[in-house]
C-alpha cells in the first residue's frame, strides 16, 4: 500500500511529499496577475508573485486580458508540513484557460500570506 | 495621418502589387525570346524576374506593411499619442489612445494611408467567436473582434486555423481574451471621446 500510495503521490499537488498523505486546504485566496494575454511568461522565483500578486475577491474583479492565480496554503494532517500551491490561469468569460501550477514547499511565501491574508 | 473616409483596400496598390512583377516578367521573356534565346542573357532574363517576382510576392508585403506600422507608430508617439492597446492584426494594425479617446488604423492593403479616427465614430464593437457546429462538432477556427467606424465594418482576427477547434480549447480561449481586451478598450476609448 505504501509503495503505490508514493508511486501515486507525484501526480497528486495536494499530497505532502513527505508522508504522502492527503493534505488539508487551511486558506484560498484569488490574486490578479498583471501580465496580459499572449504575454505570459513563467517565474518560479517566489519573489516575483510577493512584488505583483493584487489581491482580488471575485474571478469577476480581474480585469479582461488579465492572468488569474488561486493560492492554496496547504498543511498535511500527520507531519504539519506547509505547501504553498499557485495556480495560474487566464479567466475567459465562465471559462479558464490553464496555464501552470508553482509549488513553495519551503515557506518562501510565509510572509507574503501573513500580510495578505492574515493582515499582520 | 488625413481624416477622411476609411479605405481599407487600395485599389492601385493591390493591382500593382500583383500584375507589375508579371508584366516585367513578361517583358524580360519578350526580350530574351527576341534577342537571348540562349546563354547568360537568357538566364537572367528569364530566372531573373520570375525569381524575384516570387520574392516580392512572398516577402515585400509584409516588409512593406511593418516598416509603414513602425514609422506609423513613431509619428504618433511624437503627436503625443498615447498607445494604450496595439493590435498586430493579420492585415491591419489597431492602435488605441483609451486617454483622449482615438483610434489609430493601419491596413496592409492600403499601408500608404493611415488612419486617426475619434473613438466616438465608431458606432459598435464586439466580438465574433466563430461558433459553428453542432454537438461534438462543435468548434470554431477564426476569433476576432469588429467594430463600426464611419460605416465601414473593420474586422481584426486575434486567431485563425485551418482547422477547428473546440470551444474550450487554449487557442480559442486565448483568441477571445485578447478579443474581448481589444473591444473592451475601444468601449473604454469611445467613452473618453464623448
Amino acid at each position: 500500500m505504501n509503495i503505490l500510495r508514493k508511486m501515486r503521490a507525484p501526480f497528486h499537488d495536494d499530497w505532502c511529499k513527505n508522508c504522502t498523505e492527503p493534505m488539508e486546504i487551511i486558506t484560498k485566496q484569488l490574486y490578479m496577475l498583471p501580465m496580459l494575454v499572449g504575454h505570459y511568461t513563467s517565474h518560479t522565483d517566489a519573489n516575483y508573485y510577493i512584488e505583483n500578486l493584487i489581491k482580488v475577491e471575485k474571478k469577476k474583479n480581474i480585469e479582461t486580458g488579465y492572468y488569474a492565480c488561486g493560492l492554496y496554503l496547504y498543511r498535511c494532517p500527520r507531519c504539519a508540513n506547509k505547501v504553498v500551491k499557485l495556480s495560474i490561469f487566464l479567466p475567459v468569460r465562465d471559462e479558464e484557460k490553464y496555464e501552470e501550477t508553482i509549488i513553495f514547499e519551503n515557506g518562501e511565501l510565509d510572509s507574503f500570506l501573513q500580510k495578505s491574508i492574515y493582515n499582520y | 495621418m488625413e481624416q477622411e473616409k476609411i479605405k481599407k483596400i487600395n485599389i492601385l496598390y493591390l493591382l500593382g502589387y500583383i500584375f507589375v512583377p508579371i508584366i516585367i516578367c513578361a517583358i524580360c521573356f519578350i526580350i530574351g525570346m527576341l534577342y537571348f534565346p540562349k546563354g547568360t542573357g537568357a538566364v537572367i532574363l528569364f530566372m531573373g524576374p520570375t525569381i524575384l517576382s516570387a520574392l516580392w510576392w512572398i516577402f515585400a508585403g509584409t516588409i512593406i506593411f511593418k516598416t509603414k506600422t513602425k514609422k506609423f507608430e513613431q509619428e504618433l508617439d511624437k503627436n503625443k499619442f498615447d498607445r494604450t492597446s496595439t493590435f498586430y492584426g493579420k492585415g491591419k494594425t489597431v492602435i488605441i489612445d483609451s486617454k483622449t479617446g482615438k483610434i489609430a488604423l493601419i491596413f496592409f492593403w492600403n499601408p500608404s494611408k493611415t488612419y486617426i479616427v475619434p473613438a466616438s465614430n465608431i458606432e459598435y464593437a464586439w466580438v465574433d467567436d466563430g461558433r459553428g457546429g453542432v454537438g461534438f462538432m462543435e468548434g470554431s477556427s477564426r476569433v476576432s473582434f469588429l467594430f463600426k467606424v464611419d460605416g465601414i465594418t473593420v474586422r481584426v482576427d486575434t486567431f485563425t486555423s485551418n482547422q477547428r477547434f473546440r470551444m474550450d480549447s487554449d487557442y480559442i480561449l486565448t483568441g477571445i481574451s485578447k478579443a474581448d481586451m481589444m473591444v473592451k478598450a475601444i468601449e473604454e476609448a469611445k467613452s473618453k471621446a464623448k
